[in-house]
């Protein structure tokens, strides 16, 4: 008789939802409050660029546990770029970084709905979506630079309520893509795993982690740094836009990268470069 | 009391019970989740109930009727006119509700995020009451300011009603380089709303104001929903055979080369180069 009318309550519940077309209410409550923009967290006396691990210094300074030929890959990016080159970092290009160099960039906003979380990052990044509706790893993705993440929510401390997004983005990637600009690279066979923690801190829920460990074949062992960011106080921020494309004055002529002038003219972006090949071009240069 | 009216109260209480404290309720809102597609054989023209180019009987004034005619000039002979995006630029807004590349709008109850694929181009549209703000920079996408209506007055929301301000250019309304005016003050309203008939398709009217038109320009965009899609990244700066160099544009053979976009075109004055050119 109970489960008869338990049943029977259950059902009317039911068409009380669909009568009105309603979408399972969701439970906001249940969720961490990521609302706000977050800003990377400089640690100071950390010089040069933003990079993978906040507390060492870009390109070398990381210590990232390289094969030694993605060491020389390192070594002859560096070299590149100290002539004028682009070296091993296409994000100069006005390409996205992508994993996990998306995750280093500036403002940034979390938005929690039950199946999906969103990484809004902006800028050739744009944003991320970490599936937490259950599903598998898909068969037939096309290849990304921001690579498939699949999340799953934990309430850690058994309070009824997550505090915790595990995170595990996979490929195919796109690439070449580097941790930062001096070109610190992962592996030219874009098989990338990241593994990823979010979750708030627990002295103060204005700083918000994100331990990641990338599995990469350019590494000896998997690499993990514990990135912050902090929610700025302003509830009602600015989002400023912002578009490498806008003002890029890198130009990529087949394997040459050269630079624009401020007057706007082509001008070498290394010393001696010569001057790219006008085969096509009818009349003579200036 | 009849048993009945402990069930409806038991299952009201249900209801309300699974939305929590704190729940933002999203049967207030309509269900516009899912991939959202321009129609299929639909051009990316602005106003898709009308040909491309002239044939879109743009109310341009005068001067930018002029402007317009120049661009389609250049473009007819290589250039890009006064499309601006061959640079990997922003659509921004109005073009932005081109959807070239799928759409995807996340509601929350202070905001509904607007996401398209191409360009990374986002769209915050504030639905918490908020003012205008006075120091906000200028950009692409604008700064949007919605309201949700419930027009049938059935307890939810069915109408996003937006406005955008606060713009920055280069803008043109579509590939063909319809022109929006180069003081930026455009002003953009809309109205977004699933259609009365079919749920998978959405509207989006779209109101111009704009001092390059000579009155504003309404036009109905039409998007259908795709339920669990494929979200393939497109990135402009991928492939982009375009190459600005000064005021010039040129492009990029497929075999590596700097070539001319125009007939008969000079190629870049190389100035800056200590040798001369192959």
């Amino acid at each position: 008789m109970f489960d008869r009318r338990l049943i029977g309550v259950i059902t009317l519940s039911a068409a009380l939802c669909l009568s009105t077309d309603c979408a399972p209410a969701f439970d906001d409550a249940k969720y961490p409050n990521w609302k706000g923009q977050w800003t990377r967290i400089i640690v100071p006396g950390v010089g040069g660029q933003p990079s993978f691990d906040p507390t060492k210094p870009w390109g070398p300074g990381q210590q990232a546990p390289l094969t030694a030929e993605y060491q020389k890959v390192l070594e002859d990016s560096m070299a590149d770029q100290a002539k004028g080159g682009l070296g091993n970092y296409p994000t100069a290009r006005c390409l996205p970084g992508g994993m996990p160099r998306m995750m280093t960039f500036g403002e940034h906003e979390y938005v929690i709905t039950p199946e999906t979380t969103y990484i809004l990052i902006g800028g050739e990044d744009h944003f991320r979506r970490i599936f937490t509706d259950g599903r598998e790893w898909p068969t037939d993705v096309e290849p990304t630079y921001a690579g498939y993440s699949i999340g799953r929510w934990i309430d850690e401390d058994g309070d009824g309520r997550f505090e915790v997004l595990e995170v595990e983005t996979r490929g195919p990637f796109k690439g070449p893509r580097a941790y930062d600009a001096t070109g610190l690279p992962l592996h030219f066979d874009n098989q990338s795993i990241f593994k990823e923690r979010f979750h708030l801190d627990k002295a103060d829920p204005n700083i918000l982690h994100d331990e990641i460990t990338v599995i990469d074949h350019a590494l000896t062992r998997p690499w993990t740094a514990d990135k912050r960011y902090r929610r700025n106080p302003n509830p009602r921020p600015n989002w400023p836009e912002s578009y490498c494309t806008e003002n890029n004055a890198q130009i990529v002529i087949g394997k040459e990268n050269y630079f624009l002038s401020a007057d706007g003219f082509l001008m070498p972006a290394k010393k001696d470069q010569p001057p790219p090949d006008l085969r096509y071009f009818k009349q003579t240069q200036r | 009391m009849p048993s009945w009216i402990g069930s409806i109260t038991l299952a009201a209480v249900t209801v309300i019970a699974a939305a929590g404290a704190q729940a933002f309720d999203q049967s207030n809102y309509p269900d516009w989740s899912g991939q959202w597609k321009r129609p299929a054989g639909v051009g990316n023209q602005w106003d898709t109930s009308k040909p491309p180019r002239r044939g879109q009987q743009a109310p341009l004034t005068p001067e930018y009727q002029a402007i317009y005619e120049a661009n389609l000039k250049d473009q007819a002979a290589g250039g890009q006119g006064t499309d601006p995006t061959y640079t990997c630029i922003p659509d921004g807004m109005p073009r932005a509700m081109n959807v070239i590349f799928p759409m995807e709008i996340i509601i929350q109850p202070n905001i509904t995020y607007v996401t398209i694929e191409y360009l990374s181009m986002l769209r915050r549209i504030y639905t918490d009451g908020r003012n205008w703000p006075k120091d906000a920079e200028p950009s692409f996408m604008g700064y949007s300011i919605g309201k949700w209506i419930d027009e049938d007055g059935r307890g939810r929301y069915n109408v996003l009603e937006v406005e955008t301000r606060n713009l920055k250019g280069p803008r043109a309304f579509d590939a063909s380089g319809i022109p929006l005016h180069t003081d930026n003050q455009t002003v953009v309203k809309e109205r977004i709303y699933l259609d009365k008939s079919d749920p998978n398709i959405l509207h989006d009217e779209v109101t111009t104001i704009d001092n390059a038109l000579t009155r504003p320009w309404t036009v109905t965009k039409n998007y259908h929903r795709v339920r669990n899609p494929v979200w393939v990244e497109a990135i402009c700066a991928e492939g982009n055979q375009h190459v600005r160099i000064g005021k010039e544009n040129y492009m990029l053979s497929a075999d590596g080369y700097l070539m001319p976009a125009k007939k008969d075109q000079p190629p870049p004055d190389l100035r800056y180069f200590k040798q001369t050119g192959k």
